[in-house]
């Protein structure tokens, strides 16, 4: 049944807490002597003409730090807008390529887009060069490669 | 001489102070001593401290039409400074690589003070040295215990105009100040709190 006394029913009366007593109360009212006096020697003299003044250059200079800070603040954003904007374009296609492919039908599609592609009859301006290709399948040997063999290859297809 | 300023500055009157503040160099006057001496015990440095009385008196300035009387102008102009003060620590905090405290008051200079009706040099001796002792425990206190402490030990304000000043509770105000009392005790002449 006992209770454990609170922090505030174990302060002292405010007499005691506001005045101490004894050599500690003495020692106090000498510190307060002590600062006041500290004080006074720096405030007896009367205040000077502008005395303000230095307050008020300090209030300048520290609404300018803000207004400088809030504007390089606000063009690091507008500097870094454009840039996120272009890594969301650029990012986009690829997104959107792997969102809309469908496995399997969108392939065979594809394919079929190449095949019809490669498979168009060579245009007859081109068929010299087709006549050149055959021509050089049946007399080149096994060993060797002719120079010009992927650029046929290409018009032939 | 251990010659005391006088910090009996009677509370206004409604009327009276928002008259006062009409005419500001007399309020500067009035309270530029009281005002500087929270500083210097707050922060420890008198440039600063003159620095920061300086800026209160601006923003009371500016602030002029918010004071309505409800409170003694001493603690409308104490609560800006208290303000002021927390402002300066914090930044003071967030720019911790700079040293802040080229002009820091010398406790020797605080011991300088001469006691009256001290009858021996030794006994003056003994009396600077407790001082001294009692602003280096001073310094450690937290903030919201030294503003206590200072305000009631150096400023002598009732528990009402700390509370009304710092915005705590009475019984909070007691607990900061009881603490203090305890530590600056403890600390600075090494005696158990029992003695309170």
């Amino acid at each position: 049944m006992n209770k454990q006394p609170e922090f505030r029913d174990v302060l002292p009366p405010d007499e005691v807490l506001l005045e101490p007593s004894g050599q500690f109360g003495n020692d106090l009212r000498n510190f307060r002597a002590a600062v006041h006096r500290a004080a006074e020697r720096q405030t007896s003299q009367p205040v000077p003409f502008g005395w303000l003044n230095a307050a008020k250059r300090r209030r300048r200079d520290a609404q300018r730090r803000l207004v400088l800070a809030w504007t390089c603040a606000a063009l690091l954003c507008a500097g870094a807008l454009p840039l996120l904007h272009h890594s969301k374009t650029a990012g986009a296609p690829s997104h959107l390529m792997s969102h809309n492919m469908q496995p399997g039908t969108d392939d065979t599609a594809l394919l079929e887009q190449v095949d019809t592609a490669v498979s168009e009859s060579v245009p007859s301006s081109l068929a010299p060069l087709a006549e050149l290709d055959n021509w050089d399948a049946t007399t080149s040997t096994n060993n060797k490669m002719p120079l010009n063999k992927p650029e046929k290859k290409h018009v032939s297809q | 001489m251990g010659h005391m300023v006088s910090t009996e500055l009677p509370p206004l009157a409604r009327a009276e102070s928002v008259l006062e503040l009409a005419d500001f160099d007399e309020v500067v006057r009035l309270y530029r001593p009281r005002i500087f001496r929270f500083l210097m015990g707050s922060l420890g440095d008198r440039d600063l401290a003159e620095s920061l009385t300086q800026d209160c008196f601006l923003k009371a300035y500016t602030a002029r039409h918010q004071f309505r009387g409800d409170s003694s102008l001493a603690t409308w102009l104490t609560r800006i400074a208290l303000n002021l003060v927390r402002d300066h620590l914090r930044n003071r905090r967030m720019r911790f690589w700079q040293k802040t405290r080229d002009t820091a008051l010398d406790i020797v200079d605080v011991g300088e003070w001469i006691p009256d009706g001290a009858r021996s040099p030794e006994e003056v001796c003994l009396q600077q040295e407790r001082v001294r002792e009692i602003w280096r425990s001073v310094e450690k206190l937290s903030r919201q215990q030294r503003t206590v402490f200072l305000l009631r030990f150096v400023e002598e304000m009732e528990l009402s105009e700390i509370a009304e000043t710092t915005g705590m509770n009475t019984s909070t105000v007691k607990s900061h100040l009881y603490r203090a009392l305890r530590i600056v005790r403890e600390r600075a002449l090494g005696k158990s709190e029992g003695e309170l």
